[in-house]
């Protein structure tokens, strides 16, 4: 392997018109062994498999490869399997084929013999030497696979999912030997369950869309970020039901829920925007972006009823117009809210049973005693955010990324017909970013709240918002 | 006392008063005007002094139905003014203020914080004819004048609400007869009663009825939907009365609050300096060290602030407080005599007639104390150093807790209301000095509050001269250096069994248990 390391920049790989690696900029180097995480259909396996030369380059370069690269994987199973069928069916003679002995696939004259013997004890493979390759059971082909691979020597070795289909024994030897292996050659690991990550780990990173995300060493705070991300990605949770008890006022679903007519918000001399008209319909998600300082939060808190000159404005909401009478707290708990702003205020000493709770209240802190089924509620969204263990700790023992996972539980806590996400992203690492994204788009996902989301960065988008509104430019899309 | 009400916080500092005449010597009218509780018979003055009723939460259950629809006006637009008048329009109520024509014209910042957040503004003539209530939230010293110039122009059957008693109980003003007189006053700076409504709580708020003023017997519905409408009936809501207030607010402002919290900043730093202390480090202790020790105190009273000494530093802090009681004690007592009596309020308003030149030279020279120029170092100092290196702070705060306390009882206030305006607003001061040392505690509080502040510490340092030279950095700044912190069962038994007979112990407990599940919770 080149004294450099292996260099990923700005690579861009096709696999057959199915799936894109985007843009990949990544650096391995001497020493390192990295994990792959990501969801499913991420895109994991894949820049795994672009180390052993598989996909067409699209762009950008990659080099720094080592002469003798091996990788397992179930594709590299599958093609293998492939091969030996069309050997298969290649045959023309009227007699039915063995195929290949699997003592041929591992014994060969660019593997080490010692080592593959030693390995096929290691894995009970002795009595199926002889048996014809395709005819083993998954199990088996991938003890063969593994075994292949490294009695190769490999100076790279890039395991995909390597424990998977392997019996509890198995697994344990495989994992000894890696640990032995580590010390010689760089390893590229590719992982749904974390659990399963050995020790020699030195680096992660995060795959998602197609695209790498995140590539952070292995400490405990970035191993248990993961952990809830690829919790909230992966684990098939449902969101917790609203309190069945204290239900909110049905709306009707025919009319807007906000209306605003020529909003203007000045402060002395100063417009900062001036007649916007703007509807909300249920069900219409929208994103509204801007410069700093066109006022999105200002619009934003007109909704909301922060803002005091909402009571000058047109304004319209879950039915109220603005101004007559209503309270505060009769819009407010129409509305989820969620903002770094809001993080900032809500320092308050209290637990995150009891943070989770108050969004019932649309309070930050939580004054009032609330119900047992709140209370299991509430344990309910932490289970979602993976927090179960922690629902009596202090919210503010919370890291910056936890606590705004948090708040969005409590804004969504009572199923709110509006759910107001102020650059929810804001001042979070790439990794809690995705956390953010993540759950908000199983909230997206779950149909009965219109998400209205604010930001300027263009790649924190989120799927399922359709409409947009450009502050600035002040023209409804 | 209260923020606002009581130490009546507001941010109208600076403000001529001469501008609006508010002398009673300014106005032939006024010349009558005389101490109203001096003219109350001694049987008078004792049930009005006794009155101080915790409210139960559903007390509230009509919310603010006794002034929906009703126009509230209020008059004045700092702190106070504003951040009311933002949580009653909040909570649905119909709110705009009423200003001078000149700060109108001259677009004052009163102007810009009431039209910049969406109220009707207009002049005292177009607003207050049409007004159902008015809410007087100008400084004390503008009473006078406001009152005055406001009662002409109101309908009959309207309703006046103050924020703290002084103007009715020690000018003595007298309300028209069809008037409802209400208090409404809310403990705590105007800042803090708008963040609290926004948190969705509230922050204590005391209510009172002017009994000589409630023609219709309606002045308790609207204190309390007041009330409601600024959030307070969350955080607990205390029905007293306007001479309850004065004279227990004036009291525990005077002294434990902001009194004896300047003259232990002044003595301490200085003693930590003469003692080779760092003065960064010296500084700091004592800047945060008051909001850090008086923390423990909102939580569990005298004792739990003990409590978190070592042993040997609770006896010794125990010792300390005793002998600065005893020293203290005739001082604390003329304060309260002069408070009962009027001659506080008198020589105050001597002052205001002198233009404050008294107050103001006590600000100035505030300002040129070593501690309030030393900055705080930039040094971390942990939770429990607070404790550990300021054993004579926690020694100053239960001797003046206690000493309040025990002397506004003795003049007849009853426990709950000495309760509140020592020990429970302890910490609130003690977070303006955190902000930015003395000066920002003086910015805060009212006038009448500086004005009492300055006039103990003048009294107090000298008194606590002889005490203060014996005094070694063991029990300020540096800690006790024991290598044993064995202590004597039987003394420990008996300092903390006198810790907690105290009665400011025994009502503390009793209304941070009515508190409970009010309070936020932890």
């Amino acid at each position: 392997m080149a004294e450099s390391g292996i260099r990923l920049d700005g690579l861009s790989v096709d696999f057959d018109g199915r799936f894109r690696l985007n843009d990949i900029d990544w650096a391995l180097d001497a020493g390192q062994h990295w994990l792959l995480l990501g969801a499913n259909g991420a895109g994991k396996s894949a820049l795994a498999a672009v180390l052993a030369g598989h996909g067409d380059r699209l762009g950008g370069s990659l080099s720094g490869l080592p002469e003798r690269v091996a990788i397992v994987s179930f594709e590299a199973q599958a093609e293998l399997i492939a091969a030996e069928r069309r050997k298969d069916d290649a045959d023309i003679l009227d007699v039915i084929s063995e195929g290949t002995p699997a003592r041929e696939m591992i014994f060969t004259d660019d593997r080490d013999a010692a080592l593959a013997a030693e390995l096929c004890t290691m894995f009970g493979l002795e009595p199926l030497l002889d048996r014809a390759f395709r005819k083993l059971s998954t199990g088996e082909t991938r003890k063969l696979m593994l075994a292949r691979a490294l009695s190769s020597r490999p100076q790279l070795l890039i395991l995909d999912e390597p424990f998977d289909g392997l019996d509890a024994a198995a697994q344990a030897q495989l994992l000894s030997h890696l640990h032995a292996l580590a010390e010689t050659t760089q390893m590229v690991l590719v992982l749904n369950r974390m659990v399963e990550a050995p020790a020699f780990i030195t680096d992660v990173c995060w795959v998602s869309d197609g695209s790498l995300h995140a590539c952070i060493k292995k400490d405990d705070e970035a191993w248990a970020e993961l952990a809830q991300l690829m919790h909230l990605k992966t684990s098939d949770l449902e969101l917790p039901p609203p309190d069945p008890v204290d239900r909110l006022p049905s709306l009707d679903p025919d009319k807007a829920l906000v209306h605003l007519s020529k909003a203007t918000v000045r402060y002395g001399d100063t417009v900062i925007f001036e007649d916007i008209d703007w509807t909300i319909r249920p069900g219409e998600h929208w994103q509204l972006t801007g410069p700093n300082g066109s006022g999105k939060t200002a619009l934003l808190s007109l909704i909301t009823g922060d803002h005091p000159q909402c009571y000058v404005n047109d304004i319209n909401v879950f039915g109220y117009q603005r101004g007559n009478g209503e309270s505060i707290w009769e819009i407010k708990r129409f509305i989820g809210y969620v903002s770094t702003a809001l993080q900032w205020e809500y320092r308050v000493g209290t637990n995150l049973r009891n943070v989770i709770v108050s969004g019932f209240h649309d309070s930050i802190g939580l004054y009032t005693k609330y119900t047992d089924e709140q209370g299991r509620i509430a344990d309910a969204w932490l289970e979602v955010l993976g927090m179960s263990d922690r629902a009596t700790q202090p919210f503010t023992s919370l890291s910056y990324g936890d606590q705004r996972l948090l708040l969005i539980a409590r804004a969504m806590v009572k199923h709110p017909p509006l759910l107001v996400l102020d650059e929810p992203c804001l001042g979070l690492d790439d990794m809690n970013r995705q956390l953010v994204i993540a759950l908000i788009e199983r909230i997206c996902a779950g149909g009965e709240t219109t998400v209205l989301y604010v930001n300027h960065h263009s790649v924190d988008r989120i799927n399922g918002i359709e409409k947009m509104l450009a502050l600035g430019s002040v023209e409804a899309a | 006392m209260g923020p606002h009400s009581g130490p009546s916080l507001n941010l109208h500092k600076g403000r001529s008063a001469v501008t609006f005449g508010l002398f009673p010597s300014d106005n032939p009218r006024l010349i009558s005007m005389a101490n109203y509780f001096n003219t109350l018979p001694l049987r008078l003055q004792v049930a009005e002094l006794a009155k101080c009723r915790f409210m139960h939460l559903d007390e509230f259950s009509d919310g603010v139905e006794a002034l929906r629809g009703k126009k509230m006006v209020v008059i004045g637009c700092g702190a106070q003014g504003l951040n009311q008048g933002l949580n009653l329009r909040d909570s649905g109520l119909d709110v705009s203020y009423a200003l001078r024509q000149a700060a109108i014209d001259e677009k004052r910042q009163s102007w810009k914080n009431a039209s910049e957040n969406g109220f009707t503004v207009g002049t005292y003539e177009e607003l207050i004819p049409g007004a159902d209530v008015v809410l007087n939230l100008t400084p004390d010293k503008q009473h006078t004048s406001v009152v005055n110039a406001v009662m002409p122009l109101m309908k009959q059957g309207s309703c006046l609400s103050y924020s703290h008693g002084f103007n009715i109980v020690e000018e003595g003003m007298q309300v028209r007869e069809d008037i409802t007189v209400i208090m409404v006053a809310p403990k705590c700076p105007g800042s803090e009663v708008r963040a609290e409504y926004v948190r969705g709580f509230g922050v204590p708020t005391l209510i009172a009825v002017h009994e000589d003023n409630d023609p219709r017997g309606e002045g308790l519905a609207l204190a309390k939907a007041y009330a409601v409408g600024t959030g307070g009936h969350k955080a607990g809501v205390l029905q007293s009365s306007f001479i309850a207030e004065v004279k227990s607010d004036l009291m525990g402002e005077q002294t434990i609050l902001c009194g004896m919290l300047q003259t232990g900043s002044l003595l301490c730093f200085d003693k930590m300096v003469e003692e080779g202390v760092d003065a960064g480090y010296a500084s700091k202790l004592i800047q945060y060290g008051w909001e850090t020790v008086t923390e423990a105190l909102k939580y569990g009273g005298v004792t739990n602030m003990m409590d978190r000494l070592s042993n040997p530093a609770k006896i010794i802090a125990y010792d300390l407080s005793e002998q600065m009681k005893d020293i203290m004690r005739p001082l604390y007592q003329k304060h309260q005599d002069d408070i009962m009596d009027g001659t506080f309020s008198s020589t105050m308003m001597a002052d205001w007639a002198n233009d404050d030149a008294e107050l103001l030279g006590w600000r100035a020279d505030t300002a040129q104390t070593a501690f309030e120029k030393t900055p705080a170092g930039d040094m971390d100092i942990s939770e429990q150093e607070y404790f550990d290196h300021g054993i004579l702070m926690v020694a100053m705060v239960k001797a003046g807790v206690e000493l309040a306390f025990e002397t506004m009882t003795a003049a007849g206030i009853i426990a709950e209301s000495a309760y509140y305006e020592s020990l429970h607003e302890t910490p609130l001061i003690a977070n303006t000095i955190a902000r930015k040392k003395l000066h920002e505690m003086n910015a805060t509080i009212s006038d009448t509050a500086e004005y009492g502040c300055y006039l103990y510490n003048h009294a107090c340092v000298p008194l606590l001269k002889d005490f203060m030279k014996p005094i070694k950095s063991d029990v300020i700044g540096r800690g006790l250096q024991l290598n044993d912190a064995g202590v004597d069962n039987a003394r420990l038994i008996e300092v903390n069994a006198a810790l907690r007979e105290h009665p400011v112990e025994l009502i503390g407990a009793e209304l941070r248990g009515y508190m409970a599940d009010m309070k936020r919770i932890i």
